[in-house]
Parts: C-alpha cells; structure tokens; sequence
C-alpha cells in the first residue's frame, strides 16, 4: 500500500496541440493539506479538472492512484463516490433552495415513492452545520439568505455529506472576509484532524501559509516543485511562482493631488428584492484630482452598489448627487457615465466585463466604437491602429486581436477590460476589485498603471477587499460598514487592524 | 477515437459553410434521383430560387434577431398583414404603387419597432412579444380582409413578385459580382499583411474565388436558360450584400453581436442596448414588408393566410445556417444558406408527391436537428 492518498503521475493534458499541463504530479497524503500555487494560466484548474474527471480519463495521459488503485473515472459521479470532491470558485448552490435542500441536491435522502424525507435532511443538515460551527444557520431558509462566507460553508458541508476523502477547494476564499476567511480556514484545520485531505488553489499566498502542510507550485503546466510549508516564507513562492523576484508587490510611486474634483453626495441605495433595506445608507464623499481613494470593506457591504449607483446602472431604487469638476451632473446609465466622463472597470469579469465571444480588438473598442466609425460605417484600419496601441501599452498576451476574449487568461482579460474603459478618456476611474482572479505579474502591471494615469490627473476609486492591497496602493481611505461610511482615513500609517475595525464597527469582538 | 470526434467537430465548426453545401448537393442529387431530373431542370431551380426568395428576406431579419439573443414568433402574421394592406391598398383604394410600396414599408418597420420596443424598453420577453403578434397581427388581417382574398390590379406591383431581370443584366450583374468578390478579397488581404495579422495562404483565397466565380456563373447561367433572374431572388441577393455589410463593418452590426453576447457587458460599456435592441426589430419588420409585398406579388393578391409558418422556416433557415441558439454567433449567409436548404425541402417533397403533415414533420425535425448540432458543435460545451 501506498503512504499516499492521491498520486498523479505525469499528467499531460492539451487542448489542440497546446500543452496545458506538461508531465505533472501532485502527491496527497490522508490529513494532509496541500497548496497548490501558480500564476493564473499555469495549470492549476486544468489539473484539478483532470482529477475530478471533467476531463474524463482518456482525454488526457499519465495515471492518478487512489488510494493505491489506478483511477479511471469518466464522470464527475465516479470521482464523487470515490471521495473526490472539488468547490469551485464560482459556488455551485441555487440560491432559492433551503440550505438543506442544497446541501443534499443529487442526494437527497428519500421517502417511498420519491418524496423527500425534509425531517431527516433538516436534521443531519443541522449536524453538518454544527460540525462546521456554524449552528445559527436555519437549514430550511432559502441560501440567499446568507452571505458568501455562509454559503462557501454550505459548499463544504455539501462536500462532507459525501463523505469527502480529499477536498478540493479552487480560489476558496475570493469573496470572503477576512474574519470569514479566518472561520474556514479553522474549518480546514479541523477537517485535517479528522482525516479528510484537501488541495487548496489560491492566490492569497498568506492563507496557503496559515494553513499548507506542503506546497506545489506549477508553472506554465510544468510541475516547478513541492516543498513543506515549514521554513518557506511567501516571498519563496512567489519566486517560485513567477520564475523570477518580484520585490516589491506594490510599486508605491508620488504623485501629485489637487483639488477636489469629483464629489458623491447623499448615495442611497434600497434593495433590489426588499426595499425597505438600505444596501448603501447616505453615503457622502470627496475625490481630489490624481488621487487613488481605496474603498475598503467587507463583502456585502454595499461597495459594489455604491460604486453602481455613481454609474447609473444600480438595478434598484438609488438616489445620488454627483459633482464632476465644480458643476453638478446627472447620470441615469452608464452611457450617460461614459460620455461624462466617468467609467467603471466591473468586480464580475465574465459577467460585466467581457463580452466573450468577440475579439479581444472588439472588446477593447467596444466604449467609443463610434469614434472609428463614419456614418455608422468602422474604419477598420483606424480601429486596428487604436488596438494594437492598447495592445501594446497594456502588454496583452494574444495571438492575435481576432481572438475571442473569452480564451485568455484572466489577467489578460482583465487589462483588456480596463484598455476598454481607460479610452472613453475618463476623468474618474473606479476600478471594482481590479486584481480580483488575477496574477502576480499581472497585478503589478495593472499597479503600475494605475499610478501612470494619476500622474496625467485621472482620480481612480478602487474597490477591493484585499487590505494589503487598498492599504499599499490608496492615497485615502473610505471605510464602508452594513451601508454605512464607517471611516474616511489618509493613508499614512494606517493599520489593517483600523480599517477592519471601522469596518466592522458595532460589531468590534470579531476582529479581535 | 476521442481525439477523432474531436478534429471532426473541429472541422465542422470551421468549415460549417461546406458542410451546408454539401447538405444542398445531396438534397439535390436526392431529389434529382426521385424524379428523373425534373427537380434539377432550370425551371424547377428558378422555382425553388422563388419560393426561398421569401424565407431568405424572412431569415435576414431573423438571424439579427437570434444574434442579439431573442425571437420574433410574429414574422409570418406580420408578413401577412402587410402583404393585405398592400393588396386593399391597390384593389380597393387604388393608390399609386409606390405610395403602396412606401406605406407598407414604414408600417413593417413601425411593427418591427412597436415589438422591439415591448422587448426592450418594456422587458417583455421577445418570446411572449412575438407570440402576441402572431396572433393579434393575424387578427388583424382577418378583420382587415374579412377574410377573403384581395387580388391585385397594379401590374407593376405584381412585378416585384413575378418579373425577371433580362438575360443581359443578368450576365453583368454576375460579372459584377465577381468583381466586387475579387477586390474585396484583395483589400482584407493587403489590410490585415499591413498589420501583421495572419493572412490566409494565397491559393486558399485563389480557391475560394474560383468556387465563388463558378458559383456565379452556374447561377447565372441556369436561370437564363429559363427565364433570367426573378425579381424577389435579386433582392434577396441585395440584401444578403447590404445585411452581410451592416454584420461586419458597422458599429450597429458589432453592437448587435455583442448584445447577444453578453448584454451586461455590453450595456456597461456604455452602449445604448435598448436601441440596438428595438432597432434589430425594427429592421426584422423592414424584412416582413418586403417579403409580405413578394408574397402578394407573386400570388397576384392578398390571402389571410399569406405568410402561416412562416416565422418557423425563418427561425429554422437561420439555426441550420450556424445561428446560435445562445445568441452572438450567426451570419446572414448562413441564414440564407438555411433558406435555400428549406426551400429544397419543400420543393423536392411537393414535387414527389409527400403529403403535406409529412412536410412539417420532416421540418419540424430539422429544425430540432439543427439546433441540436449548434449545441454539440459549439462553444457552450466549456461552460
């Protein structure tokens, strides 16, 4: 018998003659936690699909072992039963079903004649959720009761009902906050202690530390190495990840602020579904001319719905003040943003970003469009020239403009998306989670950029839920809380212990 | 085995536009078998060229329609009403032709708007939209006609469904059209080599002239040795020439792929979607007058039952030429490509004697089929 839970030997997987994965392997032992680190488009999701057999055996070469037995599965099914479970990024639940109903969609335990057997899925529901600390949850609400951080825990529990031998968690912590990312990775721990093994992909490489026992980094489908987290520090994988040292992860350059330039007053935002709830609560602030205005707070805490009720595409009810330069604007959608001079780079890539079946030329253009077209008629040539000038400024990997967007990688689609909304020439810039599902390389340059456009005076607001990140690269800080502007900090000196504080608020025992 | 299929799918959804045509040559052999020849005699072609005329406006339209991600289940009844109010118009008023022609125009695009404008500003679903309309506009030609046939009285109106183009205009216009082929095949190459874009081999282009030019001279040819080329098959052609223009090189044409594609995206980038929405209706209703003004033409009067499932051959015509039925994939040659390949159909089965419950049997499965195979040859498998 082999010591190892799960063995993977030189997987080789292409995708019409592109080798995506090149001859890895991946070793788990039972218990054993292990991170799996690369740059977006190194390989990771493509090696994980070839476990869970969404590529089913013979689409690919080289041999899994599970638990000493080759493994041939064809189906997701077959994985399943054997014990592998993957949660994706992107959460798998149908938000209108109970939590219950949920956790056991595909195996719900049944009375004679198919009906469901609610009493005895709401109780071992209850014993999951307890398992996993969570015995508030009320097993028969509808999931979209509950916030992201809830529901990537209903993900697992929908796992450990399967009676999970090796977890897989893709990108677990993307939408969490920091005290719910805190809540799973203690879940993690647990988990480990019970026997159940897990892979984790993520790119927060603090949390892979918090809680790898090893680490294997592949780079461009190629297996780079696998080490024990002990005596590895983050600064080791990232070199490992990327090939080569990157120094410093934000490149903090000076630049000049003006005057107020740009002002949001009075943004109340109702709810979509209940109206009497108020996702945004008057919120009132200021934008100086080159400044970057870091927007922290928790997930759900009404950001994204500040920042799209400035655009004028909030889908519900929403009041809000804008002031662009001295004189009070009026934006009722964001065409009307646009040409006003205000533009937003979406959170949800694949849903507000891209458009994924046209070309990466064709997404980039796609905001001024008019501005290469003659009585409705595009100047091809005109368009091309502009394309591979944002090409080139924003070094996009493509083969060719031509390509649909959909087939790069994210960070690729992510510059493109921002090429997109940096040529309508906009005066403010809000950037919603701009590095989110995007690699280390990528994220540099897209810092980088953005201190070059402050520089020529845009004034940025970005959004993000990374704290390094809103602390490494904001000017001033607004903190927003259940609605509320809980704080308004200069960047000097600032903690993330006080941006998480204000965030928190009432609530201040959590972050302890 | 796997690696087989795979090159396969490939291949067909590369090269979708020859496994069309080779759908139309064995249609044809198949037809021209069963009936000694009779179905591949200049005649018959010139028939079939005529009947799918009216499909083809219908599926131009449509296909813009199924790109931006909707339906218009109302084509037929509103391609029936307008061809009565061009024959109560003419027969029972007896206004000059082209005041006719200009009503019935602006009264398709108004209906095409009206739709667009329920779909896209009210948010009712194009579905139920269109489903209205195949009802309410059928209703309205019933009422209008009391149902009964309205026949024509201007012989130039009845023209635009039954004259055809003199052998010698014919002739130049394919020579033209060649022409047109040839210059347009050079600029794309000399455009995308200035911008180091990969330009496909030389003799690969040589080729597909060749094709194209043999195309055209059999074309031209076979119908002058009947009577030259209809009227409506002209028109058709005008609009493939315009409608395929408006796909590639204008901003509304990019807009309307892009809707289809992923409207969030589209609409936060600043485009108007609302417009392009209610506009890709409104230019699906242009199309219901034109072809509602043929029908009338070439049957010589107006019938209630003018256009009766005609929305399904369009909708059909458009899903066989490689639309998707997810929206943002579709090109208007392959729309007419579906056209003809109905039209065959139908013609071929009439011709041998199938009953007709047999005939919407058979297309109603095509239709299925065709859908079928946009969902395992396309993109939606990855998702």
């Amino acid at each position: 018998m082999s010591e190892y839970l799960l063995d993977m030997r030189g997987i080789v997987k292409d995708f019409n003659g592109v080798k995506a994965l090149d001859g890895i392997d991946l070793k788990v032992r039972p218990g054993e936690v292990v991170g799996l680190c690369g740059e977006n488009g190194a390989g990771k999701s493509t090696l994980m699909k070839v476990l869970s057999a969404v590529y089913p055996y013979g689409t690919w070469q080289g041999q899994i072992f599970w638990e000493g037995k080759e493994l041939k599965a064809h189906t997701i099914r077959q994985t399943e039963d054997a014990g592998i479970v993957i949660i994706h990024q992107e959460l798998m639940l149908v938000p209108q079903l109970s939590v219950a109903e949920n956790i056991f969609m595909g195996n719900e335990i049944r009375l004679p004649g198919g009906l469901m057997n609610y009493s005895a899925m709401y109780k071992r529901a209850e014993e999951l959720m307890a398992e996993l600390k969570m015995p508030d949850v009320n097993v028969a609400l509808p999931v979209y009761h509950y916030g992201g951080g809830h529901q990537q825990l209903i993900e697992i529990a929908k796992a450990l009902n399967k009676q999970a031998k090796l977890l897989i968690l893709d990108e677990p912590t993307s939408s969490l906050t920091k005290a719910e990312t805190e809540i799973l990775l203690d879940i993690i721990r647990d988990l480990k202690r019970k026997g159940v093994a897990c892979v984790m992909i993520s790119h927060k490489l603090d949390e892979i530390a918090a809680v790898c026992d090893t680490i294997s980094v592949i780079r461009d489908g190629a297996h780079v190495g696998t080490r024990p987290m002990s005596g590895m520090d983050t600064n080791e994988i990232i070199t490992m990840m990327v090939g080569r040292e990157i120094k410093n992860l934000f490149p903090r350059e000076e630049h000049p602020i003006g005057e107020v330039f740009f002002e949001a007053r009075n943004v109340t935002c109702l709810d979509v579904n209940n109206p009497r709830r108020k996702r945004v609560d008057n919120i009132s602030f200021a934008l100086r001319k080159g400044e970057i205005l870091g927007v922290a707070g928790l997930v759900g805490a009404g950001r994204t719905e500040l920042a799209m009720a400035i655009f004028g595409c909030y889908p519900g009810q929403y009041d809000a003040e804008l002031w662009l330069d001295g004189k009070q604007i009026s934006v009722d959608s964001p065409r009307s943003a646009v040409m006003q001079g205000i533009c937003l780079v979406p959170e949800d890539r694949k849903r507000h970003g891209i458009v994924p079946l046209q070309g990466v030329g064709a997404n980039i253009t796609m905001a001024v469009l008019k501005d290469y077209a003659r009585y409705g008629v595009i100047n091809s040539e005109k368009e091309l020239q502009q394309i591979e000038k944002s090409i080139a400024r924003m070094r996009i990997k493509t083969a060719s403009p031509d390509l649909p967007i959909r087939g790069l990688s994210g960070g690729n689609q992510q510059k493109a998306v921002l090429s997109k909304m940096l040529l309508p020439n906009p005066k403010v810039l809000i950037l919603d989670e701009p590095t989110r599902g995007v690699d280390v390389g990528a994220k540099y340059e897209i810092y980088k950029l953005m201190f070059e456009l402050v520089k020529q005076g845009l004034s940025i607001i970005m959004i993000s839920s990374e704290l390094p990140e809103v602390l490494g690269i904001s000017d001033r800080v607004l903190v927003i809380g259940e609605g509320q502007l809980r704080g308004d900090f200069v960047n000097e000196g600032l903690t993330q212990e006080q941006v998480l504080t204000a965030a928190l608020g009432q609530s201040s025992e959590l972050a302890a | 085995m796997a690696i087989g299929t795979h090159n396969l799918k490939r291949f067909f959804s590369q090269y979708k536009i020859l496994a069309l045509l080779f759908a139309i040559a064995v249609i044809w052999l198949f037809f021209g078998q069963l009936t000694d020849g009779a179905f591949l005699t200049p005649r018959n072609f010139s028939n079939l060229l005529r009947q799918m005329a009216i499909t083809g406006m219908l599926a131009s339209g449509m296909v813009f329609i199924i790109i931006s991600g909707e339906i218009d289940l109302s084509v037929g009844a509103s391609l029936g009403l307008l061809g009565g109010v061009a024959a109560i118009m003419d027969y029972t008023y007896h206004f000059p032709v082209p005041v006719t022609i200009l009503t019935v125009i602006v009264l398709g695009v108004g209906i095409g708007l009206f739709n667009g404008y329920w779909v896209a500003y009210l948010r009712v679903p194009s579905f139920i939209v269109s489903l209205a309309g195949f009802l309410a506009f059928r209703g309205l030609l019933l009422g209008l006609t009391k149902g009964t046939t309205v026949p024509l009285e201007s012989p130039a109106l009845v023209m635009i469904g039954q004259a055809y183009l003199p052998t010698m205009f014919g002739n130049l216009l394919g020579l033209g059209l060649f022409a047109l082929m040839a210059v347009l095949t050079f600029r794309t190459r000399s455009g995308r080599a200035q911008h180091g874009l990969a330009v496909s081999p030389l003799w690969q282009d040589m080729v597909k002239l060749g094709v194209i030019g043999a195309v055209i001279v059999g074309f031209v040819y076979t119908l002058n040795q009947y009577e030259g080329i209809p009227v409506p098959v002209l028109v058709t052609l005008v609009i493939l020439g315009i409608f395929s223009f408006l796909a590639k090189q204008t901003v509304f044409g990019r807009r309307i792929y892009s809707v289809g594609s992923n409207l969030e995206a589209t609409r936060l980038s600043g485009v108007n979607v609302r417009m392009v929405k209610m506009l890709v209706f409104g230019l699906m209703g242009l199309m219901c007058a034109f072809a509602g003004l043929t029908t009338t033409a070439r049957l010589a009067a107006g019938s209630p039952s003018a256009g009766t499932l005609g929305e399904l051959d369009a909708i059909a015509s458009c899903f066989i030429g490689g639309a998707s039925s997810r929206g943002g994939v579709g090109t208007v040659y392959g729309a007419l490509i579906g056209a003809l390949i109905m039209a065959s159909l139908d013609n071929g089965m009439s011709m041998i004697g199938v009953e007709s419950f047999w005939q919407m049997i058979v297309k109603g499965a095509i239709l299925l089929l065709a859908v079928w195979i946009d969902v395992i040859s396309g993109a939606g498998s990855e998702r």
